[in-house]
């Protein structure tokens, strides 16, 4: 019953197979896949991927992808993190008035702590979203064919491409000594 | 092919140990997960014995009511909100090392960044526990949190205790998703060799299918920044707020502008003092030595001695303050404190949290792993007795004299909630070291120079 059930869900993590089209690169040195990543680039590969198992700065680099725009989806869920918290302590206090001491409802001093702390769990789950969002993430399904080992020490370098253009990027990966090189069409 | 070795002064290779490479590193930190020894299951059999145990009492207690806890008037606040400010306290450590060191770009955090998160997450589900208890009707809980009801009654945003609620619910949020967010690429490498199909989808799940791609490590890191520089100024809030359940009141002993910083240099004070307590076994049972080294634990000490000096300057801060000030009934409560029922709880934490300590300004004492652990687990007691001064003397000694000789007893129940609490947060801790990397493979690996073909670029 166990062993089925694992097996159900083996087959389930495996998916229906794929088809992919382009050439996969599998690199070891950083300074290898960046040169094939200019290289690349400049032969007119704009839509290229890199997998690797750290982020290097001369990949990203080569790569000329900008920086993230996750801070904006931040800042917009701080600030209504912000409003919301004091708007709700503002609200609640007017619509249930008690009055202490003759004090003021809208004491705002108080309320900056429930505004503060609305602002970092608005801003930070927005940030979460944001980052989900912008990297496609949760993936079901891996743009290029996956290997295990970009997660242990390797660099791969996906080119999608078809038809002729194929043997010329396996050469030019080739070319930058990559380790393996394996194309799909 | 030339192998990517440690730069120097953080990974060192020594003669006993090959140089780290980045595939030794996936093979050291993931070979935790294999199948647990008969060791681990006694620990996690012994420490379920003590929270059943602790469940007991805390059913009688549901079933009894609050009468079997030791409250006496007017001490109406003990072990249990004792506990609370510990166990918060014990958290702050994981998010001083994932986040304050992570914009200070502290490389040494890389190592113990993820068990430190771990406890960070394990330390508030333990703290959470308790303003519930201390109710008496945790099932009534939910009245905490603010939302439309028929009648429009909504809870008091001006009090402190409701502060607290949005502060420590916001804490475990932001805790979780931070532990959560460090761990998709580690789990990801757990993916890629697990055998067993149940632990392939644990970590298919955790992992979010991340392959490591450029545009995700671009949104990751992108990310993990603003995570980092929102969770700093939450930390500091926190227990800046869990101070003023305590300073808002007039109650001499609490009442008092130092309350914030001190109660935050306790608190990372607690806490790295426990997550010392944590990685010494834990690289020792896991033989992972070389990837946490004693310069890394060095590094953790120094940190317990800083806050160690912030913490008794406080202390004598509130005594200089308490002689100096106007008001005589301060005065008295401080002296009451230090000399009168439970000046053996002032002695204890006053020794452990500020006599003991002075030990590490002398190096062989922070590079002695043994003395270490045993004068952090010092640390720790010292730091629960803080609060349980903190909290039980201001209180048993109120403005009124006619209430001074009845004095504050724990019951079992109460000890037994608090063994019990100790088990939960363990309970945690041996689950998470065995089911998910308790390392983080990928910020490790970062530590390694890269591989390059030409060594001049």
């Amino acid at each position: 019953m166990i062993r089925r059930l694992g097996e159900e869900i083996e087959k389930r993590l495996k998916g229906p197979p794929v088809a992919y089209r382009g050439v996969m690169g599998v690199f070891y040195y950083v300074d290898d896949a960046t040169e094939a990543v200019r290289a690349l680039r400049q032969s007119g590969h704009r839509e290229l991927s890199v997998y690797s198992p750290v982020p290097h700065h001369d990949l990203e680099k080569a790569m000329e992808k900008g920086e993230s725009l996750v801070r904006w989806v931040t800042f917009v869920g701080g600030v209504l993190g912000i409003t919301g918290g004091f708007a709700l302590c503002i609200y609640s206090v007017r619509s249930w008035p008690m009055v202490v001491g003759g004090k003021e409802l809208v004491s705002l001093p108080p309320f900056v702590v429930i505004g503060y702390e609305s602002m970092i769990l608005l801003g930070a789950l927005s940030n979460l979203l944001g980052m989900l969002a912008l990297g496609r993430l949760p993936q079901v399904k891996s743009k290029a064919p996956y290997d295990p080992r970009f997660t242990e020490d390797r660099i791969g370098i996906w080119v999608p491409c078809t038809g002729a253009e194929v043997a010329r990027v396996e050469a030019m990966l080739r070319g930058h000594q990559a380790e393996e090189v394996k194309s799909y069409a | 092919m030339a192998v990517p070795v440690a730069r120097a002064g953080e990974h060192g290779s020594s003669a006993a140990h090959p140089p780290i490479t980045q595939k030794s590193l996936n093979d050291d930190i993931l070979r935790m997960l294999e199948k647990p020894g008969l060791g681990w299951w006694a620990i996690l059999l012994f420490d379920i014995t003590v929270l059943l145990i602790g469940g007991i009492a805390l059913r009688n207690q549901i079933v009894l009511g609050l009468g079997v806890a030791g409250y006496t008037r007017p001490v109406m606040w003990a072990a249990y909100i004792t506990n609370f400010v510990f166990w918060v306290g014990i958290a702050h450590c994981g998010t001083l090392v994932s986040a304050i060191l992570f914009l200070f770009r502290a490389h040494f955090r890389r190592a113990v960044y993820r068990v430190a998160e771990a406890m960070t997450v394990f330390g508030v589900l333990t703290a959470g526990l308790f303003p519930l208890l201390h109710t008496g009707r945790p099932w009534f809980g939910y009245w905490l949190v603010p939302y439309a009801t028929q009648r429009q009654l909504w809870p008091n945003f001006r009090s402190p205790l409701e502060w607290d609620v949005f502060a420590v619910t916001t804490y475990l949020t932001v805790s979780s998703i931070f532990f959560i967010v460090g761990i998709i690429p580690d789990a990801a490498a757990a993916r890629d060799r697990a055998r067993n199909p149940f632990l392939k989808l644990l970590y298919t799940g955790a992992s979010f299918g991340w392959t490591g791609g450029n545009n995700q490590w671009k949104h990751y890191y992108g990310a993990y920044l603003y995570f980092a520089a929102l969770a700093t100024p939450l930390v500091l809030s926190v227990h800046s707020v869990v101070s003023w359940d305590f300073a808002m009141a007039q109650t001499a002993g609490w009442h008092s502008t130092i309350f914030a910083p001190y109660f935050v240099a306790g608190a990372i004070f607690s806490g790295v003092a426990m997550v010392i307590n944590l990685l010494i076994p834990i690289r020792k049972a896991f033989k992972l030595e070389h990837i946490v080294t004693v310069d890394h634990i060095e590094k953790l000490s120094k940190l317990v001695l800083l806050t160690s000096t912030i913490v008794g300057y406080s202390y004598m801060t509130e005594f200089f303050i308490a002689w100096y000030g106007p008001s005589s009934h301060e005065r008295d409560l401080f002296w009451w404190r230090a000399t009168g029922h439970f000046w053996w709880a002032f002695w204890i934490m006053f020794t452990c949290n500020v006599i003991f300590p002075l030990a590490l300004w002398f190096k062989p004492v922070r590079r002695n792993l043994t003395v270490l652990f045993v004068l952090c687990l010092f640390v720790n007691v010292g730091m629960w007795f803080e609060r349980f001064v903190i909290i039980v003397t201001s209180l048993a000694h109120p403005f009124d004299p006619a209430v001074w000789d009845i004095n504050y007893k724990m019951s079992w129940t109460e000890a037994a909630i608090t063994a019990g609490a100790f088990a939960w947060f363990f309970m945690y801790f041996l689950l998470f070291v065995k089911l998910l990397p308790a390392f983080s493979i990928a910020e490790l690996k970062e530590t390694l120079a890269p591989p390059m073909r030409r060594k001049t670029s």
